[in-house]
């Protein structure tokens, strides 16, 4: 009997090696082969123009990092596309890109933030895989297929960390945010851009609610750590991390701190304040759906068995939510609903 | 670079270096906007004061049916008290209906077949065939349908669905699935292919797919038949007599369970191999309990569910009807072609813990999951070479007592393991043909298609294999 | 006559205009398919399941399959009948919730509403859930500002212990708004006389519009003063300077080959005294 287990066992194994994501043979030779020829030249391409867009110099050594390929790679990849005229280098001034280049990286950049903010808005990829995810992606989609894509979405602006997509016709706003290290202390600024790489850093960033439109204030600023206040809640970083903030500085007030739906206790009642700037598109507009707007007076009905999702009451019906939507819905307990209904920001006698 | 520019131009010009400093968050807040304008309208001008909030009795029920210890124990007692009503209501009207269509009908076909002079083939072929195969699935399906369906639309219109999907969130979240997959999976228990449209409800497209490709895991009303039959030869058979109908329905409750576990295993691979993602948002309202109008939902269910889904499986029990016949009629080198193919596939079927007569079934049943029982009956007659039972070669038939039917397959050499591995084979196998249709139409991808399609195949057979190599390990 | 004196909008619309003229339901004829020579076009759109085809169906004498879901139908279906000695062709939209997204019906919708330009949008909405419904009413009167809502269903309301304060929503829309039990045929006269009232100009709608999102006020008050600049006659220039904003590339494409323009000629045109009525309004 043991002899059926081990023929049954041996082949499973033996297809598991080969099949199994990321760690499988053939995973690895996939990434191989993609390792070479166009994709490297696309990748380096991307990288000439991402440092010529944040300032910064490009060298045989930069790409090579970048790539994850020897020098000697890195360098033939330069000097093939020099060969292409897509890249110029100069003694003086490193490793620039032609008009040519520049156009054929916005046009893979273009891709790469479509799909990105494609992932973002339409599928359940989760935020740390978008940015692998377009990486493939960019490489593969064609001209029609892009301005497919971007018609259905509606021509987006922006992707979802935040950078301008190129338009097809590789049209780009120059730089305005900073590092969020160069705000002054108890200076506010809102989030522009989170930087996506890498992605253990990106991972603890958005952990921390710090999103794209989120409003942060500096409270401290020194060798050691970054502390800011967001959305209310206090945040240490290491200056390294808080480096992959970008921010324009705003003359707002701060709101908040407020509780989330979340933390309602059974038959506790509240009225919401807003929806949380990390909370965006699709998502966010099912939640304005079931009327979760400015106002609205909401209560904690029921538990499910394992405690996720909770049933609320809003506008006289009962939905229930997940804790990952609830925790989105900022509120204020014991307010007179009277004082919320006004929001500062809506006005209805204007006209235009 | 002066050039004149039209008004249109302009503006378009205009708008193109806007579009940067509007804002990522620019549409999100004209939504916004648009949505607080609504609610506040709305609020001045609606009063509720007729309206009181939520009924005590409604809140006093829901925090019983989504308690933390009592929520999951009242699901499977409710789904209990169902199959049990379902198993217990419909043996009388299934036997009474066989008696009519096969022992009182059948024979009046034949004798006018006779007057009338069709030769035998031909008779055979319409009345031993196709007839019959239509008969035995009428007096199969109709009885238990006409009880489940109603019930379940009792509960469906009484409001209870949505709070078993409220209670099974929690899971299927943590199997990357969408809460209203709970939902679709409650419309599996009656028909699978309509459970399969219902997947709209469900927006994400990841989501969807998963809760496709694992409906097949819900045990369908086409299934039933065969898994109480065999759970109350076998199983009941093995408890006292008091107990022997309580028994059949826990053990037919265990493999829906199975089937649920399944659902959140499948799911949880799936979300996390081919159709990576988190799961996506999910709302879902819970209607206030509305008592049930019951004789409207009988009308409704017996008209809307109940005859439609009977006359699907009746078409395609015509094709198969002619199908069984022909098999076993048509000889090659002395043997029937249905004989070809079951000493064809016997080892294997061995192996698996099967016989080469099931999978035959299997075959055949493909159009339609009703017709399995009935074949394995007629094709364990034919290769066993049983004499006093039946009506001979090809010919479907529906011996007039369990015993009966127990003594032709304990005679074709079914042991227990034959039937468990029976009622796990048709949870876990490959969805009708229908089904894989409609799949195919909701889809629109022959890949997905093929995925939900051989999936539970080739895990039935692993399942199977496995349950049969530790049954043997231990006896 | 029970089950009239109970459902209120019978009550209180029925009982002071029994005797005028225009609410005899004789004044109606049903023309069906034949709608050659029409005087004015009619629009009806509305969410899905809110009884709009009942409406279509009992003004147009068709039957319309009433089995309504989203994504259902993508195509108008389009009827006839004559009120008043006047002809309107009546055009049944596909039921939506919105038109913001990119839907192929909530485009149709959309189109209809701009291009097709009617002389009255009728939105039909679920007074039981008026909130949810709304989000439509306030996207079309962004559209056009020759709406009128009707407020269906208005036996569940009251079956439910509700009330709408149909003036107040009036006043608070800008355009007429009519309660109606589509199914029992109750309100139609009184939505008839309102389509003709607007269509004639003889009612002017000063239609809510939304407030513009905050960070945005200066940069879209500039585009839209430059649209209404150059599309004189424009009923809903913001709403053009939005979507411009936006992205929507079917409305792009309409600046760029002046199809805009001739939407602002056309509607100015159409009826002479609803401009006149326009004007006045504008002047004061």
């Amino acid at each position: 009997m043991v002899s059926f287990f081990i023929s049954y066992l041996v082949p499973l194994l033996v297809l598991a090696l080969l099949l199994w994501p990321r760690s499988g043979y053939l995973w690895r030779w996939r990434r191989l082969v993609r390792l070479s020829g166009r994709v490297l030249l696309e990748d380096g391409l991307k990288h000439l123009y991402d440092c010529e867009y944040r300032r910064r110099t490009a060298s045989v050594e930069s790409l090579a990092g970048v790539l994850e390929v020897p020098r000697s790679r890195a360098a033939e990849v330069l000097i093939q596309l020099e060969a292409m005229r897509m890249a110029s280098s100069t003694v003086e001034e490193g490793v620039a890109l032609t008009a040519a280049g520049r156009e054929e990286a916005l046009r893979i950049i273009r891709i790469h933030r479509l799909w990105e903010r494609h992932l973002a808005e339409r599928t359940g990829v989760s935020r740390v895989r978008w940015h692998e995810e377009a990486e493939r992606q960019e490489h593969h989609l064609s001209a029609q297929e892009t301005e497919t894509l971007s018609e259905e979405m509606g021509h987006p602006a922006y992707d979802p960390h935040g950078d301008p997509i190129p338009t097809a016709n590789g049209e780009v706003p120059p730089q305005s945010s900073l590092p969020l290290t160069a705000l002054n202390e108890w200076e506010l600024g809102r989030i522009e851009h989170v930087e996506d790489e890498p992605v253990e850093v990106y991972q603890r960033l958005i952990d921390a609610g710090l999103h794209p439109g989120v409003l942060v204030q500096l409270t401290r600023l020194n060798e050691e750590e970054v502390r800011l206040v967001a959305d209310g809640r206090h945040h240490s970083l290491p200056p390294v991390m808080a480096g992959n903030l970008f921010v324009y500085p705003v003359d707002e007030e701060m709101p908040g701190p407020y509780d989330s739906l979340d933390d309602l206790e059974l038959d506790e009642s509240a009225q919401v304040v807003r929806i949380s700037p990390a909370c965006r598109g699709l998502e966010r507009r099912r939640l304005m759906d079931i009327g979760l707007v400015p106002g609205t007076a909401v209560s904690m009905e029921m538990r499910s068995p394992t405690g996720d999702p909770k049933a609320y009451q809003i506008r006289g019906a009962t939905i229930a939510l997940r804790r990952h939507q609830a925790r989105h819905i900022q509120i204020e307990r014991g307010l007179d609903e009277r004082a919320i209904g006004v929001q500062p920001t809506v006005s209805v006698e204007e006209q235009v | 670079m002066m050039q004149e520019h039209t008004p249109s131009e302009k503006i378009l010009e205009r708008v193109g270096s806007l579009r940067w400093t509007a804002g990522h968050d620019f549409h999100d807040e004209l939504v916004e906007s648009l949505y607080t304008d609504a609610a506040r309208i709305a609020d001045r001008a609606v009063t509720r004061k007729g309206e009181r909030g939520r009924f005590d009795m409604d809140r006093t029920i829901d925090r019983l049916v989504t308690s933390r210890w009592l929520g999951f124990p009242l699901m499977l007692l409710m789904l209990t008290i169902v199959f049990w009503l379902t198993i217990e209501g419909a043996n009388y009207p299934s036997a009474m209906l066989a008696t009519l269509l096969v022992d009182t009908i059948r024979p009046l076909f034949h004798s006018g077949a006779t007057a009338i002079g069709l030769p035998w083939w031909l008779s055979g072929l319409l009345i031993d065939g196709i007839y019959l195969a239509m008969a035995w699935v009428i007096s199969v399906m109709l009885p238990p349908m006409a009880i489940f369906f109603p019930l379940f639309t009792l509960l469906e219109d009484f409001g209870y669905l949505p709070r078993v999907a409220f209670n099974l969130d929690g899971l299927f979240r943590r199997a990357g699935a969408h809460g209203k997959q709970a939902l679709t999976m409650a419309m599996g228990f009656g028909c699978n292919a309509a459970a399969i449209v219902s997947t709209r409800v469900i927006d994400s497209p990841r989501e969807r797919l998963i809760a496709i490709i694992t409906n097949n895991f819900a045990l369908c009303n086409g299934r039933w038949p065969t898994q109480i039959l065999v759970a109350t030869i076998f199983i009941g058979g093995l408890a006292p007599a008091h107990l022997a109908g309580l028994v059949s329905a826990a053990a037919v409750v265990s493999v829906a369970v199975l089937g649920i576990v399944l659902t959140f295993v499948v799911s949880w691979a799936l979300s996390r191999t081919v159709l990576k993602g988190e799961a996506s948002a999910f709302s879902l309202e819970l209607p206030p309990y509305r008592p049930p109008q019951i004789l409207r939902t009988i009308y409704t269910s017996v008209i809307d569910r109940t005859l439609i889904v009977l006359w699907r499986a009746v078409v395609f029990a015509i094709p198969a009807g002619a199908v069984i016949w022909l098999a076993s009629n048509i000889q090659v080198a002395d043997l029937s072609l249905a004989e070809h193919f079951i000493n064809f596939t016997g080892p294997f079927g061995a192996v698996v813990g099967l016989n080469g007569v099931i999978l035959l079934a299997y075959v055949i049943a493909i159009p339609a999951n009703e017709i399995v029982i009935p074949t394995i009956l007629m094709l364990t007659v034919l290769t066993a070479r049983l004499s006093g039972a039946g009506d001979g070669a090809g010919v479907m038939f529906e011996p007039d007592s369990l015993e009966a039917n127990a003594e032709v397959l304990r005679a074709g050499g079914w042991t227990l393991l034959t039937a468990l591995n029976l009622m796990l084979f048709s949870l876990v196998h490959n969805p009708c043909s229908t089904t894989i249709y409609t799949i195919y139409r909701e889809t629109k991808s022959a890949k997905w298609t093929t995925v939900a399609s051989l999936l539970p195949v080739v895990m039935g057979f692993v399942m199977c294999f496995v349950v049969a190599q530790v049954w043997r390990l231990f006896s | 006559m029970t089950a009239e004196q109970t459902a209120p909008p019978k009550a209180a619309a029925g009982s002071a205009c029994e005797a005028c003229p225009a609410h005899h339901a004789a004044n109606l004829i049903r023309l069906g398919v034949n709608m050659a020579n029409w005087d004015f076009v009619v629009a009806l759109a509305g969410n899905p399941n809110t009884g709009k085809t009942t409406v279509f169906n009992h003004l147009t004498g068709l039957r319309q399959h009433t089995g309504n879901w989203p994504g259902k139908t993508v195509v108008r279906a389009e009827g006839g009948f004559a009120y008043g000695g006047d002809r309107y062709k009546l055009v049944d939209l596909p039921g939506t919730y919105s038109l913001l997204s990119t839907s192929d019906d909530e485009e149709v919708a959309r189109d209809f509403i701009l291009f097709g330009s009617p002389d009255v949008t009728i939105v039909v909405v679920d007074a039981t859930v008026l909130e949810r419904n709304l989000n439509l009413v306030l996207q079309v009167l962004e559209i056009t500002d020759r709406a009128i809502v009707c407020l269906n269903l208005m036996d569940e309301v009251q079956r439910r212990g509700m009330a709408v304060d149909e003036r107040r929503l009036a006043r608070d829309l800008g355009v007429p708004v009519v309660p109606t039990v589509a199914r029992k045929n109750e309100g139609i006269p009184e939505l008839l006389q309102a389509v003709a009232d607007v269509a004639f100009g003889r009612i002017v709608c000063k239609p809510h519009r939304i407030s513009s999102p905050p960070g945005l006020k200066d940069a879209l008050g500039g585009l839209t003063d430059e649209v209404a600049a150059a599309f004189p006659g424009l009923p809903n220039a913001r709403w053009v300077a939005l979507r411009l904003l936006e992205g929507d590339p079917r409305i792009a494409e309409a600046v760029r080959s002046g199809e805009i323009a001739d939407l602002g000629r056309h509607l100015s045109t159409r009826s002479a005294f609803a401009t006149n009525s326009l004007a006045q309004e504008a002047g004061q």
